[in-house]
């Protein structure tokens, strides 16, 4: 009798693990241009709320931003039309995403491909592609006016937010060992930056910091950033590294627009200064 | 996802995160698990038999106790608990700590449902025992540990571990807060290393391990409880009645 409860139960696990299995695997759509052709949309995953990166216009629900605008060039050369016509006959499906969010989207063919701040690491890209950089970050860190906090040498002991999956704890203890900073603080993950934004302003952190690019959208009048720049880093466009027809093309529309200037032209078009 | 779960180097990049992530993620859950459940049985006890006693204040309190927390969202509650709560106490800048934020999410949360299982368990029996106990001269608390309560136990438990098992697996709201639980562990782990399904994987069954002695200790404590005596609800509520006809 027991044992042939364990074999009950057994069966049941294995019944249930497949049938999780079945669930995911339908999610993996099989790609390749021409099946983004056939869809005729592309479906380009990016973020809803990067101030001139990428923000979703919350009266018309339209994404608007640099890296909207790239998504929309890049769909033009997959449909063998341009920018301007893709955007026009919307031609891409934008799909929200976040920190958690992109790289199982890119991985499980929900979306062609991803837009949305993804810095290129090496660990990234053995797992996903990565197209040439298309933008230069750096690591910034917000800290609340009445803290206190001046330098980086003051967030000694202090509790730093980062979002998940983001570099910025790496690049903060990179600079710390480059430049000999005295500095011990903790490091909690969060998995938006509303969350983050919300724990500075509750106290409940003593710092945020992701990159510079996103910060910007949550700086206001309770809080400065500190002076220093460090933990440059590259966005690239990340795509599924199997679908290499996809990925090359990827990789050739943008050394293309870098190398022609409507990269830089794009930047400008929407407020982001070139360096 | 699917892909990704036959490589083998995402199943070793797993294995070496296990003690950096896993195992404190672990014990903080089993910690709270531990702390909350013995909250909630505690403020489960204590307002369940509030909401049988015959005072209406008191009656009273236990209903606003229940319906308030029933009837929100734990993971609002642990997020006011984490950024209002503090703020409410006076302090700026004063921090709860994680565990005792964790502890008093799960364990005021479910010490409602537990209170609500309590007071069915207590109103199933009889109230002509509380009479009879009430005529030999038991108090309250006398009639509630010799002729009440070893007899609710039985009805309770099935519900009563089913709270636990929950309570057990909600302490994963604690990683909305950066609780340093199995949850945000498992989270910081998978969307560091891109590898969800090894990620996720290890937490389900780090999660099983908790819960499964867990459901096992009860279904033993029920098994055991079943050895006690019980009203026959039936034949009395019938003999009652045929007294009042």
């Amino acid at each position: 009798m027991k044992t042939r409860n364990w074999k009950r139960f057994f069966v049941a696990a294995a019944v249930t693990a497949l049938a999780a299995m079945s669930l995911s695997a339908c999610g993996g759509s099989s790609s390749g241009l021409d099946a983004i052709k056939e869809r005729g949309v592309v479906k380009v995953g990016v973020k809803a709320d990067v101030p001139k990166f990428s923000l979703q216009n919350t009266a018309t629900g339209e994404y608007e931003g640099f890296e909207d605008d790239l998504a929309y060039a890049i769909a033009g050369k997959i449909l063998g039309i341009s920018a301007e016509e893709a955007k026009a006959q919307k031609k891409v499906e934008f799909q929200a995403v976040n920190a958690k969010t992109r790289g199982p989207l890119v991985e499980n063919g929900e979306v062609d491909y991803v837009i949305a701040t993804f810095t290129i690491t090496p660990e990234r890209k053995e797992t996903y592609n990565f197209s040439p950089a298309y933008y230069t970050d750096a690591v910034g860190i917000l800290v609340n006016n009445d803290s206190g906090i001046e330098t980086i040498e003051d967030l000694d002991g202090k509790i730093i937010g980062v979002a998940q999956s983001s570099t910025s704890k790496q690049e903060f203890e990179n600079y710390k060992a480059e430049n000999g900073i005295q500095a011990e603080p903790t490091f909690q993950e969060f998995a938006t930056y509303p969350e983050l934004a919300q724990a500075l302003a509750a106290k409940q952190i003593d710092a945020f910091s992701v990159d510079r690019a996103i910060l910007e959208g949550y700086k206001n009048d309770s809080n400065k950033f500190l002076d220093v720049r460090y933990g440059e880093q590259e966005y690239g466009v990340c795509s599924n590294k199997e679908n290499t027809e996809l990925s090359e093309l990827i990789n050739t529309t943008v050394q293309e627009m870098l190398d022609d200037g409507s990269m830089t032209a794009l930047m400008e078009q929407n407020g982001l200064t070139v360096e | 996802m699917l892909n990704g779960l036959l490589k083998a180097n995402r199943w070793n990049a797993l294995l070496e995160a296990i003690p950096e992530y896993y195992i404190p993620g672990f014990l903080m859950t089993l910690r709270t698990a531990i702390c909350g459940l013995l909250l909630a049985l505690l403020l489960g006890i204590i307002f369940g038999m509030l909401s049988t006693s015959r005072s209406r204040v008191l009656k009273a309190i236990s209903r606003v106790y229940v319906e308030f927390f029933q009837n929100t969202p734990l993971a609002l509650q642990v997020v006011f608990y984490y950024s209002c709560l503090p703020i409410l106490l006076g302090g700026t800048g004063m921090r709860i700590p994680k565990f005792v934020l964790g502890l008093m999410g799960v364990g005021i949360y479910h010490g409602a449902y537990i209170s609500e299982v309590i007071r069915t368990g207590i109103e199933a029996i009889p109230p002509g025992q509380s009479e009879a106990a009430k005529s030999q001269g038991f108090s309250y608390l006398q009639t509630m540990r010799y002729i009440i309560m070893p007899q609710t136990i039985r009805i309770i438990m099935p519900p009563l571990a089913n709270q636990a098992l929950n309570l057990v697996k909600n302490t994963s709201v604690l990683a909305m807060v950066a609780g340093m639980d199995l949850m945000y562990f498992t989270d910081s782990f998978g969307s560091s290393t891109g590898y969800f399904a090894q990620a996720y994987f290890c937490s389900a069954l780090m999660y099983f391990i908790i819960c499964y002695p867990l459901a096992r200790l009860a279904r033993y404590l029920e098994i055991r409880s079943m050895r006690q005596p019980v009203a026959k609800v039936n034949m009395t509520q019938m003999m009652e009645d045929s007294i009042n006809v």
